[in-house]
Order: structure tokens, then C-alpha cells, then sequence
């Protein structure tokens, strides 16, 4: 616990990065020198992250893991990170996704290849940052780090309109993080002058008061800003562009990890900071959830390419997570985390498995397939069960993530349960075609007869993938049990401003811990 | 204060203008040497030359930073203080110098450029930039003005033969002269109203009261501001600057945007916080006690600044956009930068000096960098300053891609860089008084800027080239001092408080000027 494992983990890429500049890229040796040397790099990260699940104390309901160190005195900008039960799942979402997608780009990426790994792992520090920090100062520059290298990895090694695609995303991205840095300075300032201590430290910031307007308008800002990123249903038409021209290993990343910071936002920044402006908003901010879930699903329905069509299924599936996060019961939010981990993996994977056909056959086009369960039938077992967790059959982590979500919202909104049960219906009915499309059939397309099956190093990284996913499915309490306490914690804040709320959340916690859910679980 | 208004030695007159002294010697010295390097092989003397100028502006530099800067009090000769505000200006502007010095060695030899009267009238121009933000006399600022802006004219029409440079001179020369006439028209009437040109005397006699009744004052510091505006480029009065600037030499429109900006922005500080506002009620001094009066003053230039700032950002962002010429390109968002930095003069508290100063420095660094890099991707000026001559230069020219890259990034004010923190200590300035609509604002046409910022980048990286671009000769001189640059750009965006307590430490020295 003493050892700074946090600064190690999050920047242990960079060192990486420092060994990668030094090795040239003239021949295919060195490019394969420069794979392994970032494979290795990122693989070590995960070993090191590993380390934090044995330390991690489950019943800290606060942060652990907690580095504070004086950065900017005269702002009271600290060096300041921390974990808790969400950051914790998050911060080894990305050192698992990442190895797996480095993984992936052998060959996939073969021009440039030394700047290409350089982005990736900058990103990795910048993305384990994001999660990491504690001080609004500190997560700000974290997060506005992240998208040069992501931009750039849209925008060098992507598709046809990646140069439109990378800067829609990076504009985006900007509106919204520039106005929340306003707003983050605001609210220091406010804390300023309420309490005479000038700190950018997010857990003296959790104790402001505002105004009820400026709480409104900090509010509206914050969440507009991840709204941006998660990307919630009107501010998601960067999303399809971006996905469609990112290299694989970019739609991975973006799918399975920079979305999440969009809901993380939420979960860490938004909502605690700003608990009455949450509340003002939470009808919308559920509507639009809805809107998402929905509107994602239909227009993946009619997607001609793969790739457009998963990158709909984002829209739709983060929207559970918004609004699993909005009806504030513990049922929701678990669900909420559980489903950003899965989105994660499961998104992740389908990209990955998209990226492995397109490598083969350079188009994405459904029409383009058919068939191809024969010629592949190891890459079409692998697909179909990624295809069951993302439309949440039972046993696999889809499930529990979205079941999860409906009971709690069900607990406050039976209406909008009923809506949001829907997307289930129309995932399975999109997921399902596209997957009957491209696999069962006839081989109509004569390119497709001697496709290659998945070779080693494809199966080394979609395989665990697939294990995450059963495991999740059939043992969520391993999971779930490092949440309880955060997501209590989490609750007790945003709902603090009504005044029957700390009851309510007391009793809350008795009717929760009998759920048949986790009864079921502790069985397993 | 002697009431005869002079009390003057030799030896304190060292003390205080000691930097200004080594440059005048400087700068006389380089022109015999000049002379005595013989006529022909000019060319070579450009690096004798260069070298030489580089030096001066580091003894200058040494002089202002090290014994200057450990001055207890602030000594006067009635014309020039030593405060640590004008040292922090000054050594901003020296810097500017140097690198304008060393990146000059290889712009002039690449555009075979070979007369050495360019350093030299580089020498005085930096001069009169330190002079004048070190004057507390109007004459003195006035005239000092005038020497920096004539060397500065003359620079700009160094390209002889190119016509751009030439009409960019000649505007920037009669507006600059109606500027500089405003300024002087400014310093009359006050001297008409109060009978003096010293700033602080001035000070006195506005705090005693009835002269803040009279419109005279108020149109005095219109005039004032008006000239100063000029140079500092604010929308509506930056109608020279992306002429001159397209036109000037690189390196020079780079020293222009950076030292000129900063002597300009400056003095105006120092006359608003010196004179016109209530900056002077917290040093303690009994004369300054009617801070009410003085915050009146406040209340008419502040409307006009906060207007100011918010055109001259948009503006300057909106048309940035639009131009394909990149030397243009930053000639107009050096407009949008000026309009950052009013922010903090608009927030008139001691984050918002601090921040100036910050942004300053910074600001110095990336544009100087910036130019750096873009006279040798030009070749010859001119040649290459198209976004389409940018096409696919990152993979044939990696390290200037990236060094130019890191220097957009920093201007587009994205962490981890200076302009990001310089941007943060000046958003954060005005939102600490309350322009929270203002720096929301602003900071949408920061977006605007990272748009075409990272236009550029994607130029160099994403797109393939169209036509054949050959970069000039990188001299190992200009690539050490863009890495200098890029590397304080890393470490100040990463480690900023010192520099940031620095710039502190200068700015309240801006109270004990009397």
C-alpha cells in the first residue's frame, strides 16, 4: 500500500514509450522490436494493476490507493489520485483492453508503426489518469491529453474521411471539456470564497454550496461535456464517424474505454459535485437516456456496415448506463458500472472480431458476406457468443448488466422500465440479423470461400475476452462485491439534497441486501 | 524624491537602466565590427554577427535577472524604475531577442541575406522595447516607443526585393505613426492637465481627487490606450498586423508578435496599475487612500476592455480560419492571443498580472518556436507557407513536424504545455472576478483556435503530400534553440509554479514604484 503503485501503473506506458523512440523503424525486425517492446510494456501494466485487486479493500466506501503530493501550491493544485469501487473496475478495464489491442494491430498497422504504439501507450497513461485522479485540476489535463493521441490515431491511421472523422471528435470533445474547465474554476472560486481555501481537491470541492443557479449552469456544463463523451442521444453524431474511420485498435479503445470516462464523469464529477443541478436534469437526462437506447438500437437495425452498426449499439448500451446511473438505487448503479465493464469487453471484442474479417477482406459491408461460418467456423463460435453477451443473453455478463439496470429502474419508473426493455428486444433483433447476414446463408460471395480461420495470435487476444465474459455472467458478485460500498457512498451524496434521503437510503440498503440477484450469485 | 526631481549618479544610473546601458554599448560596438569585417564575405559574418547580438542580449539579460533583480529598493532617476515588473517584461523581451538572434543566423544565410545592419537594428529595437516598459516617464516611454518601433519598421521591410515586405512596412509605418501620434496626444494633455509626465507624480495628483471630475483625464487615457492598442494588436485596431506580418522576415514577424506584444502590453499595465487604478491603494502609501475615486477610474476602461477582449478573441480565432497562408494564419491568432491576455488585465487582480506575464513568457517560447520552425520548412521565404505546402511534411521532416506541432498544441492551449497553463492562470484571473460569461466566451474561441491549430498538424501528418517541399538548411544553432523552446514549453506546462511565483513577485513589485 505504501509503494505509489497508482503513479506506476498510470505511467509505466511512458517508460515505454521512452524505449520505443530509441528503436528504429526502417526494418520489419524493428517493427516487430517496437510490437513487442509496447505489447510487453502494457502487459507489464496490467501485471502491476493486478496488484491492486489484492490490495483493494472492499469495504472502504472513500478512496484508497491515495497519492497526494503538492504540484501547484499558489492554486492548491495537488498530484492527487485515488480509487474507489468504480475507478477500480476501470483502471483494469484499460490495462486489460489495452495488451489485447496492441495485440491486434501486428497487422493490421504496418505503416508508421513506431508512432503508432508511441499513441497508444500515451494514451494508456492518459486514459489511466483520467480514472486515477482526484484533483479536478490534475483529471482536467489527464483528459485533455487523451485526445491528441486518440486524434491522431483516427487521424493517421484511419480510414477514408478520417481527417473529417478525427476533427468532428476532437471539436466535440473540446466544446464541452473548455466550458467544463470554466466551470472548474468557477466552482473553485465559489469554494473560495465560502470557505477561504483556493483547492482544486475534488473531495473538499464535494462540500461546496452553490447557488441553485450556478449548480444548474456548473452542472450543465459538466454534463455536457460527457454527455459529449459517453455519447448520449443528441450529442452522439461524432461517434458513428469516428468509429467507421478509426484503425481497430482505435474503435476498440474509443468503444471500450473512452466512452466509459463519459458515465465516469458522471458518476465521480457531475452528479456529486453538483447533486440539486443532477436533480433539475434528471428527467431529461433519463428521457434522453431512453431516446438513446431506442434510437441506438433502430439505427443500428438499418446499418449497412458492421462497424457503423456496433458503433449504434454503443449509443443504445451506454444508454443504459446513463440512466442505470440516474434512478440512484443501488440495483441501477451496480448495474450501471457493471454494464460500462461490459460494454467494454463486449464492444471491444466485436470490433476486434470486425477488424479480423476486414484485414482478410477489406470491406465492412454486411452485403459483402455470407456465409462465412464455414469457411470460418472457429472466428463464427467466437463471434456468436460475443454476439449472446451483447445482446444480453442469460450466463453471460450482458445480462446481469442489463438486468440489473431494468431492476432498478423498474424500483422507481416502471413506464420507462417497460421503454427501456425495449432496446433489449431490438438489440437482440439487430444483432441477430447482421449476425445471420454475415454467417449462415450460402456463400454468396466467391472472395469469401477461402477466407482464413482466426490464426494464434488472433485467438490469444479474443479468447480472453470471452472469458471475461462468462465470467461475469456467471460469477457478477466477484465483481460487484468490490462496489457495494462506493455505490452506497455514491448515492448518499447525490441524494443528499433532498431532505428524507438519508433514511431512505438506509432503508434502501436492507432491501437491497436481499435481492434474489445476489443470493443467486453467492450461490454460484 | 529630491523636489528639485533629480538626484543622479552615475553609479545608480547603472543600477537601474544597467541593462539598457550594456545594450546602447551593444548595439554601438556591432556596428564597428560591422565595419571592420570586411565587405565581401558578408555572408559569413552573419553567424560573427548574430552570435555577437545573442551575447549582448544574454549579458543584458544576466545583468537584468541577477543584480538588477536583487535591487532592495527601486531606484529612480525620475525616468527609469527598476521595478521587478519592468525586469520581468524586459527579460521576456530579451529572451525574444536571443532566439530572434540565433534563428536569424540561419534565416538570413537561407535567404542569402547577408547585411549585418539587421542585427544591429535588432539590438535597438530590443532597446527601446526595455526601455520603455523600465520608463516612468511618458517623454522617455514615448521616445523609447519611437526607437523600437522605427528599428522595428525597418526590420519589417528587410525583404527588399519582396513586395508583401514592402507594403507591410509602409503600413506599419503610417499606422504605427498614428498610433505613436495618439500616444503622444495622450501624454500632452496630461501633461497639460497635471504639469508633469512622471506616471506616479500623475498618480498623486489623480488621487487628490478633483482632477478625476475632468473629461480631459479620461480622454488622456483614451488617447493612451489608443496608441497602445495599436501595438498590441487589439480588434479594431489590428488592421495592420496580418500585412506586416505576412510580409515582415519570419523571424522577425515572430519577434514582433512576441517582444513588441510584450513591451506594449506591458507599459500598459504599468500605466493602468501605476497610475489610472486603484493597484496603488494597497501599497500603504497615505496619499493613495481614496481608493473609491481610483476604482471609479475603473469603471470606465473595464466595460471597454471586456468588450475589447471578447471582439479582439473573436475576431482574431474567426478570421484565422479562413487564411491558407500558415505565416498569416498566425499573424491573426497572434490578434486572438493579445485578446487572452486583455482577460487578465481586465481581472486587474494579482492572478491576472501574474498571468499576463505567465502568458507572455510563454507566449514567447511557442511563437518564437513556431516561426523557428516555419522559416526553415519555407526554404526561402515565401516559397512554402501554404497549408498545402504542409501536405505529408511529418513523416519527410519528423523532428520539425513535431517541434512545430508541439508549439500549436501549446498555442491552442492544450495540457500539457505552457500556453495551457499560461491560458488557465488568465481564464482563471477573470473568472476570479466574476467574468464568468466572458471567459465562457472566450474559451469557445479557444475551440475555434484548436480547429485551426490542429489544421496545420493534421496537414503535416494526415494527408498526403501533393507536391515536392524542400525544407532549407536546419542550422544546428536554430535546432537548439527550437528544442530550448520546446523544452521549456514542456516544463513550464508541467512544472509552472516557479516561473508563475516569479511572475507574482514582478507584478507586485508594480505597488512599491514610488
Amino acid at each position: 500500500m505504501n509503494a505509489p503503485i497508482l503513479t506506476y501503473v498510470t505511467f509505466l506506458p511512458l517508460l515505454g514509450v521512452l524505449a520505443i523512440l530509441f528503436i528504429p523503424q526502417r526494418s520489419e525486425a524493428g517493427k516487430n522490436a517496437i510490437r513487442w517492446v509496447s505489447m510487453v510494456i502494457s502487459t507489464l501494466v496490467f501485471i502491476v494493476s493486478l496488484r491492486l485487486y489484492f490490495d483493494f479493500d472492499p469495504e472502504v466506501a472513500g478512496f484508497q490507493f491515495i497519492e497526494k503530493y503538492s504540484w501547484i501550491p499558489s492554486y492548491g493544485i495537488t498530484y492527487f489520485m485515488g480509487l474507489d469501487g468504480l475507478a477500480f473496475w476501470l483502471v483494469l478495464l484499460t490495462t486489460f483492453l489495452t495488451p489485447l489491442t496492441i495485440l491486434s494491430t501486428w497487422t493490421a498497422i504496418t505503416k508508421r508503426v513506431k508512432e503508432f504504439q508511441v499513441a497508444m501507450l500515451v494514451l494508456e497513461t492518459a486514459m489511466l489518469g483520467t480514472f486515477v485522479a482526484l484533483d479536478l485540476f490534475l483529471f482536467y489535463v489527464f483528459w485533455e491529453i487523451m485526445l491528441i493521441p486518440m486524434w491522431l490515431i483516427i487521424g493517421v491511421w484511419g480510414g477514408e474521411r478520417r481527417i473529417y472523422a478525427a476533427i468532428k471528435f476532437f471539436l466535440f470533445t473540446a466544446v464541452g471539456s473548455f466550458l467544463m474547465l470554466v466551470c472548474i474554476i468557477g466552482l473553485v472560486y465559489f469554494h473560495n470564497q465560502q470557505t477561504g481555501e483556493l483547492t482544486f481537491n475534488l473531495l473538499s470541492l464535494y462540500n461546496t454550496d452553490l447557488v441553485r443557479i450556478y449548480e444548474i449552469l456548473f452542472f450543465g456544463a459538466f454534463a455536457l461535456a460527457f454527455a459529449i463523451k459517453v455519447p448520449m442521444f443528441p450529442f452522439h453524431t461524432w461517434l458513428p464517424d469516428a468509429h467507421v474511420e478509426a484503425p481497430t485498435a482505435g474503435s476498440v479503445i474509443l468503444a471500450g474505454i473512452l466512452l466509459k470516462m463519459g458515465t465516469y464523469g458522471f458518476f465521480r464529477f457531475a452528479m456529486p459535485l453538483f447533486p440539486e443541478g443532477s436533480a433539475f436534469f434528471a428527467p431529461l437526462i433519463i428521457v434522453l437516456s431512453i431516446i438513446g437506447i431506442i434510437y441506438g438500437a433502430m439505427v443500428a437495425m438499418v446499418q449497412p456496415d458492421i462497424k457503423k452498426l456496433v458503433a449504434y449499439s454503443s449509443v443504445s448500451h451506454l444508454g443504459y448506463c446513463m440512466i442505470g446511473l440516474y434512478v440512484l438505487n443501488r440495483h441501477g448503479v451496480e448495474g450501471s458500472i457493471l454494464q460500462m465493464i461490459n460494454h467494454g469487453i463486449s464492444t471491444g471484442a466485436l470490433f476486434l472480431l470486425v477488424g479480423v474479417v476486414y484485414e482478410r477482406r477489406h470491406t465492412r459491408m454486411i452485403s459483402e458476406y455470407g456465409g462465412i461460418c464455414r469457411p470460418m467456423p472457429i472466428y463464427a463460435s467466437i463471434f456468436f457468443l460475443i454476439t449472446l453477451s451483447s445482446v444480453g443473453f442469460p450466463t453471460t455478463n450482458g445480462f446481469i448488466g442489463e438486468f440489473l439496470i431494468l431492476l432498478g429502474v423498474f424500483e422507481v419508473n416502471k413506464a420507462a422500465a417497460v421503454l427501456a426493455a425495449t432496446g433489449v428486444v431490438l438489440g437482440a433483433i439487430y444483432m441477430f440479423w447482421m449476425f445471420q447476414r454475415v454467417f449462415y446463408g450460402r456463400i454468396s460471395n466467391p472472395k469469401n470461400e477461402k477466407l482464413k480461420d482466426l490464426n494464434f495470435r488472433e485467438l490469444a487476444y479474443l479468447l480472453p475476452l470471452v472469458a471475461m465474459v462468462f465470467w461475469i455472467g456467471l460469477y457478477p458478485n466477484f465483481f460487484l462485491s468490490k462496489m457495494h460500498s462506493s455505490v452506497d457512498h455514491f448515492i448518499s451524496q447525490v441524494k443528499i439534497s433532498s431532505p428524507a434521503s438519508p433514511v431512505a437510503v438506509v432503508e434502501h440498503h436492507a432491501s437491497v441486501d436481499k435481492t434474489p440477484l445476489d443470493k443467486s450469485a453467492a450461490k454460484e | 524624491m529630491s523636489d528639485l526631481g533629480f538626484s543622479f549618479s552615475l553609479s545608480q544610473l547603472w543600477q537601474v537602466a544597467g541593462g539598457q546601458i550594456i545594450l546602447i554599448i551593444a548595439g554601438l560596438v556591432l556596428i564597428f565590427v560591422d565595419l571592420w569585417l570586411s565587405r565581401d564575405e558578408k555572408t559569413d559574418h552573419v553567424v560573427t554577427m548574430g552570435w555577437l547580438t545573442a551575447l549582448s542580449f544574454l549579458a543584458a539579460l544576466w545583468y537584468m535577472t541577477g543584480p538588477g533583480w536583487r535591487l532592495n529598493e527601486i531606484v529612480l532617476v525620475e525616468v527609469f524604475s527598476a521595478e521587478k515588473f519592468g525586469l520581468f517584461v524586459s527579460a521576456i523581451v530579451l529572451m525574444a531577442g536571443i532566439f530572434a538572434s540565433l534563428l536569424s543566423i540561419g534565416y538570413l544565410r537561407n535567404n542569402q541575406l547577408g547585411r549585418s545592419e539587421y542585427f544591429i537594428l535588432l539590438v535597438f529595437a530590443v532597446y527601446g522595447t526595455i526601455a520603455m516598459v523600465q520608463s516612468v516617464d511618458l517623454l522617455m516611454m514615448f521616445i523609447a516607443l519611437e526607437v523600437m518601433s522605427l528599428s522595428v519598421y525597418v526590420l519589417a521591410a528587410f525583404l527588399k526585393d519582396d513586395r508583401k515586405s514592402q507594403e507591410g512596412a509602409l503600413k506599419y509605418f503610417l499606422l504605427g505613426s498614428f498610433g505613436s501620434a495618439f500616444f503622444l496626444f495622450g501624454v500632452a494633455l496630461l501633461y497639460g492637465l497635471t504639469g508633469t509626465v512622471n506616471i506616479t507624480k500623475i498618480a498623486q495628483l489623480l488621487a487628490m481627487g478633483p482632477l478625476l471630475e475632468n473629461p480631459g483625464v479620461l480622454v488622456a487615457l483614451a488617447m493612451l490606450m489608443a496608441g497602445l492598442f495599436f501595438k498590441m494588436a487589439l480588434v479594431p485596431f489590428h488592421m495592420w498586423t496580418p500585412d506586416v506580418y505576412e510580409g515582415s522576415p519570419a523571424i522577425i514577424t515572430g519577434f514582433m508578435a512576441t517582444a513588441v506584444k510584450a513591451g506594449a502590453f506591458g507599459i500598459f499595465i504599468k500605466l493602468l496599475s501605476v497610475a489610472f487604478t486603484p493597484m496603488l491603494a494597497y501599497s500603504g502609501q497615505p496619499e493613495f487612500q481614496s481608493t473609491v475615486n481610483l476604482a471609479a477610474f475603473a469603471a470606465y476602461w473595464k466595460p471597454l476592455l471586456w468588450w475589447l477582449a471578447l471582439i479582439t478573441m473573436f475576431v482574431g480565432n474567426l478570421i484565422a480560419v479562413s487564411q491558407r497562408n500558415v505565416k498569416r494564419m498566425l499573424a491573426y491568432s497572434s490578434i486572438a492571443h493579445a485578446g487572452y491576455m486583455v482577460l487578465g488585465i481586465l481581472a486587474a487582480n494579482d492572478e491576472g498580472r501574474m498571468g499576463v506575464l505567465f502568458y507572455l513568457f510563454a507566449y514567447t517560447l511557442m511563437n518564437m518556436g513556431a516561426f523557428g520552425v516555419l522559416y526553415i520548412l519555407d526554404g526561402q521565404e515565401g516559397k512554402a507557407q501554404t497549408l498545402e505546402d504542409y501536405h505529408g511534411l511529418g513523416f519527410k521532416y519528423p523532428t520539425l513536424s513535431f517541434l512545430m506541432s508541439l508549439f500549436l498544441v501549446s498555442m491552442a492551449g492544450l495540457p500539457p504545455t505552457a500556453g495551457f497553463i499560461g491560458k488557465f492562470y488568465l481564464f482563471a484571473a477573470a473568472i476570479k472576478e466574476g467574468y464568468l460569461l466572458l471567459a465562457a466566451l472566450g474559451i469557445l474561441t479557444c475551440v475555434i483556435g484548436v480547429y485551426y491549430y490542429l489544421r496545420v498538424i493534421w496537414m503535416l501528418y494526415m494527408v498526403e503530400p501533393s507536391h515536392e517541399v524542400v525544407a532549407g538548411r536546419v542550422g544546428v544553432i536554430s535546432m537548439v534553440a527550437l528544442i530550448a523552446a520546446a523544452l521549456g514549453i514542456m516544463y513550464f506546462g508541467i512544472l509552472p509554479d516557479g516561473l508563475a511565483q516569479v511572475a507574482n513577485v514582478a507584478q507586485q513589485s508594480l505597488a512599491l514604484v514610488f
